[in-house]
């Protein structure tokens, strides 16, 4: 299953409920994708959740590991559908 | 870094002598008049441990690389002046009122400039008790009180010149082991609160008045200091039991009359002793990261557009133009104090500490601004709201079996909308605007981190008329 780290922006001020939206993903991707804190061990994408479209959370600390930037409710939309995607592809590869 | 239980019992440990209406206050934590202000403080510890929050609540320690509550941290570039912009606004809208730690960080991040240069100039050892003394508030998470007002007493005479010479916070003995002060401090935000205080000297000085070039910590409970906690329109409010009167029903603010009598400070605890000449310097670099710590008005002004937005929609105007072109113009007042707390922020410079410090100029105009938008900010809020928001009868009215009838009947407006509920934003907008949370966002904006003059003396200073000038010459044709 793939470890999908969330790491947020500070949410200063924020243009949506950024919890409710990862819960939402959380539930969409369940069974495909687990959720971890960032800095856990073997993540293998960093989901960043960002409150507005300036982007400001601190990623230095995951230089090397895939991130995804979500600053909206249909970039987590398209979070979903690229992970759901992802799995469908490996899933015909391996069925090969 | 503690929680926000731990930090309150933290502060229960403490022995604060702390006076309120002339009696003194066994239960500080949980006294309902103070409790609020507490809580407000402890938000600052909760959001640190929220992930959601954590990147702009927390740092690195440039001392132990451990993770630390940004109150707590040494800004290390303007990456972190940002952040502790957006972290006012962010704790403002949270809270609503003032949340009371900036102040402490504003000292700690003024020491560590200043200790550096005077040591530089005099090589004495400021620096290296001060980075001890900041390592023991990081590590055990302290929320420090940055104590910088003097009464002041006559402000036409310097502080040696004074009547009565503790109306300026003084040297009155020199021992082996330290010294004795005695003096007071007005004002002092979230006072009670504190587990430290953090004293500087309040204005510029000269030789003469080097027996008050003096900055110092200590525990909050140290043997001789005194707390009188100042009024607060509608305070007694918290008295009366209910959950509608008070606005906002769960943070607020507090401030105290901070007395010195005779109290012993050890050397290790001293960061500045009687080198007058450095004096005008830390008030300077203090006020510059206090007038940024305004950012928390965006915050607070965020929850009253909220509110007035609200009340709009209860009393069935929202679609007036006129209502509309208020709330666009609170919005445009909001977001210019924010345009000023980043831009100071961002145009920060490293001193030769190491430390970042705000653009004076620019944190002078955002602080200049703030003495001014929330005024009118409220102003809009109250035309918005309308008179009922001090006409409303009290809840207990509200909730009588005699009354209760009449006044949910008679302030009922839009049919979809509670008459509670158009009370309690009204409330709201009451408690911001004129009641215990004006006195943060209304006069605290005013004479805060230094009254509208003070910006005006620093902008005069800092604004390069010469450059200017030189500029529209050229452009003229002009050549002396």
């Amino acid at each position: 299953m793939l470890r999908v780290g969330v790491k947020y922006c500070g949410g200063c001020n924020p243009e949506y409920d950024r919890v409710a939206l990862v819960e939402q993903i959380r539930e969409r991707l369940e069974g495909k994708a687990s959720f971890v804190l960032p800095e856990s061990e073997g993540v293998d994408v960093i989901l960043t959740v960002h409150g507005c479209r300036t982007a400001c959370a601190d990623l230095s600390g995951f230089r090397g590991i895939e991130t995804w930037a979500v600053t909206g409710i249909e970039e987590g939309e398209e979070f979903v559908r690229e992970i759901i995607e992802k799995e469908v592809h490996i899933d015909a590869k391996n069925e090969k | 870094m503690m929680t926000a239980e731990q930090y309150e019992e933290s502060l229960g440990k403490l022995n604060l002598v702390v006076y309120m209406f002339g009696e003194r206050v066994d239960d500080v934590v949980g006294n309902p008049i103070i409790r609020p202000s507490m809580k407000a403080v402890a938000k600052t510890y909760e959001l640190a441990h929220r992930p959601e929050y954590e990147d702009i609540m927390t740092a690195v320690s440039h001392i132990s690389g451990n993770k630390i509550n940004r109150f707590t941290h040494i800004h290390q570039g303007t990456g972190d002046l940002l952040k502790k912009s957006k972290m006012g606004r962010l704790l403002g809208r949270e809270t609503g009122c003032c949340f009371q730690r900036c102040v402490g960080m504003d000292a700690l991040n003024a020491l560590s400039i200043v200790t550096f240069d005077i040591d530089t100039k005099y090589s004495t050892g400021y620096t290296k008790r001060f980075l001890k003394y900041l390592a023991y508030v990081q590590e055990n998470d302290l929320t420090c009180d940055g104590a910088m007002t003097d009464p002041k007493g006559d402000r036409g005479l310097p502080p040696h010149k004074q009547p009565d010479p503790d109306h300026f916070l003084h040297i009155v003995e020199e021992r082996k082991d330290g010294i004795v002060v005695r003096g007071a401090k007005a004002h002092q935000t979230g006072a009670v609160n504190s587990h430290e205080v953090i004293v500087m000297p309040t204005l510029s000085m000269r030789k003469e008045d080097e027996d008050y070039a003096i900055s110092f910590a200590l525990p909050s409970d140290a043997e001789g200091i005194m707390y009188i906690m100042g009024r607060q329109s509608c305070d007694t409010r918290k008295l009366e039991g209910g959950n509608l009167d008070q606005g906002n029903l769960m943070f607020g603010g507090h401030e105290a009359l901070v007395v010195f009598d005779d109290v012993f400070v050890p050397w290790e605890r001293v960061f500045m002793y009687k080198e007058y000449d450095f004096a005008g310097q830390l008030v300077e670099d203090f006020a510059s990261y206090h007038r940024q710590s305004y950012a928390c008005k965006v915050g607070v002004g965020d929850v009253l557009i909220g509110a007035a937005q609200t009340a709009a929609e209860y009393n069935g105007v929202a679609r007036a133009s006129h209502i509309k072109d208020k709330i666009i113009e609170m919005n445009h007042l909001n977001e210019t104090l924010f345009c000023g707390c980043i831009a100071c922020a961002s145009e920060g410079r490293k001193e030769p500490s190491g430390t970042y410090c705000v653009n004076t100029l620019l944190a002078n105009v955002h602080k200049q601004n703030v003495t001014r938008f929330p005024y009118e900010m409220a102003r809009l809020a109250q035309d918005i709201a309308g008179g009922l928001m001090v006409t409303l009868p009290s809840e207990k009215d509200f909730k009588s079996e005699e009354t209760g009838k009449w006044v949910e009947k008679y302030f009922k407006a839009n049919p979809d909308v509670s008459t509670e509920n158009r009370m309690r934003i009204l409330r709201l907008i009451e408690n911001i605007t004129l009641g215990t949370a004006a006195v943060g966002y209304l006069t605290e904006s005013m004479h805060g981190a230094g009254s509208p003059q003070a910006q005006r003396i620093m902008i005069s200073r800092r604004a390069n008329l010469p450059e200017k000038q030189k500029a529209a010459k050229k452009l003229c044709g002009i050549e002396e």
